[in-house]
């Protein structure tokens, strides 16, 4: 079979290897880089993703955190104003009680007073007329001479009256 | 014992009738380039089967470390994002010459061990550089380049920007072959020691063992392992690697 030189440039060989070095070219970028770049940067987009993804995410956590946290003081702050407006509720409604506890108390205690008040002064009337009769009865039996009551009444009073105030 | 070196085959030869071109020759070393270029193909097409983003296979694995190592090379070596476009040729260049070395092991004669070859590539990378330098400094200032630092200097410049190619060419070539003379001649010494050796066996056993050359079997795979393992990966590297730092110096200006 007919060979080439060994040392040679033939210039079809050439030219074809010119050619089929960019076809090699186009093939290995078609079929190699093309389709590698792609998932490579399909996978570098989704990893940006992902990271955008963590961090949106991080975000939304601390706002409702925040937003708890405000939610969670304003029922402390709501729990400790209806403690303590009950408590206040309670002191005013204990003082109320008090108070007209105290009101029935003076009223129950004036009104036993005015009821001693009127029994001493019954009984004072009553000894009265008993001091008056039994005056009267001493005397008549002094002057022997009925006295006329109501003649008297005058003088028995008075005399009564100055016991009274002696007593 | 004859032992004669030749140079590629030609198979089928097509008559152009064009004065310089002269004809064109369908020969070993076009075939073995168009198989090398169907293994290369072949390749990327099953290592980029099924890709996917997630659970990647080993397959893809080792696609995407190809990717990434040409990637990484080139831009490391021109420091950036630059030449980006510049990667599948180098990729190209790079895969096309150690796939072409190394289907010598196979038995089929080296596309690199003809000169038309890589005088194929060196021109389009010394077209590259050329670009490039006129790129970076206009077309004045190339031409002015060639009178530094003084005009004295000119032919010089010349001549060492044309051997440029020429040497990348022959460097590569010249390793290749020297594969195949020491190849050829070590299948050829280890053929008539083996005749020799088993000619000492007495009578037709003798006469019927000697034509067998058994030593070939073995012995030259050894060998191999320097001439076409290491040199033809070692010259694939170098190629690459001063067509990457020609380009890039060039675009420096």
């Amino acid at each position: 079979m007919e060979t080439q030189a060994l040392v040679t440039l033939v210039p079809w060989t050439f030219i074809a290897q010119i050619l089929n070095l960019f076809i090699q070219m186009y093939l290995i970028k078609r079929f190699l880089f093309k389709p590698i770049n792609e998932v490579l940067e399909k996978r570098r987009a989704l990893a940006d993703k992902e990271i955008k993804d963590a961090r949106s995410a991080k975000e939304e956590a601390d706002g409702l955190k925040v937003q708890y946290e405000t939610s969670i003081a304003d029922a402390r702050e709501e729990a400790a104003a209806i403690v303590s407006s009950a408590q206040k509720e309670a002191q005013a409604r204990a003082d109320e009680l008090v108070k007209s506890a105290q009101a029935q108390v003076a009223g129950i205690k004036a009104k036993a007073e005015a009821d001693i008040a009127q029994e001493r002064k019954k009984a004072i009337n009553e000894v009265k007329d008993e001091i008056g009769g039994l005056a009267m009865d001493i005397a008549g039996k002094v002057v022997e001479k009925e006295i006329h009551e109501d003649d008297h009444r005058k003088l028995i009073d008075e005399f009564i009256k100055n016991v009274g105030e002696a007593s | 014992m004859n032992f004669d070196i030749s140079g590629a085959k030609i198979f089928f030869r097509i008559p152009t009738g064009i004065p310089i071109l002269g004809d064109f020759l369908i020969s070993e070393t076009l075939v073995v380039s168009w198989i090398v270029m169907a293994i290369i193909t072949g390749l990327c097409i099953f290592l980029t089967r099924n890709l996917k983003v997630e659970n990647i296979t080993k397959r893809q694995a080792v696609a995407e470390m190809i990717v990434e190592t040409a990637n990484n090379f080139v831009r490391n070596n021109t420091g950036g994002n630059k030449f980006d476009k510049l990667i599948p040729f180098i990729a190209a260049l790079f895969g096309t010459s150690i796939v072409s070395n190394l289907i010598s092991l196979v038995g089929l004669r080296s596309p690199t061990a003809d000169l038309s070859t890589e005088a194929a590539w060196a021109i389009v990378v010394f077209i590259m550089i050329t670009a490039n330098k006129i790129k970076a400094s206009g077309f004045g200032g190339y031409l002015k380049g060639f009178t530094t630092p003084i005009f004295i200097m000119t032919p010089f410049n010349i001549l060492s920007e044309i051997a440029t190619p020429i040497s990348m060419a022959c460097r590569h070539f010249g390793n290749i072959l020297s594969g195949v003379v020491i190849n050829g001649l070590i299948y050829a010494a280890l053929a008539v020691a083996s005749s020799a050796l088993l000619g000492l066996l007495p009578g037709a056993v003798g006469r019927v063992l000697s034509q067998v050359p058994i030593l070939d079997v073995g012995v030259p795979a050894i060998l191999s392992v320097y001439f076409d393992w290491f040199s033809g990966a070692m010259q694939a590297f170098i190629f690459t690697m001063l067509t990457i730092m020609y380009i890039a110096n060039a675009a420096e200006g």
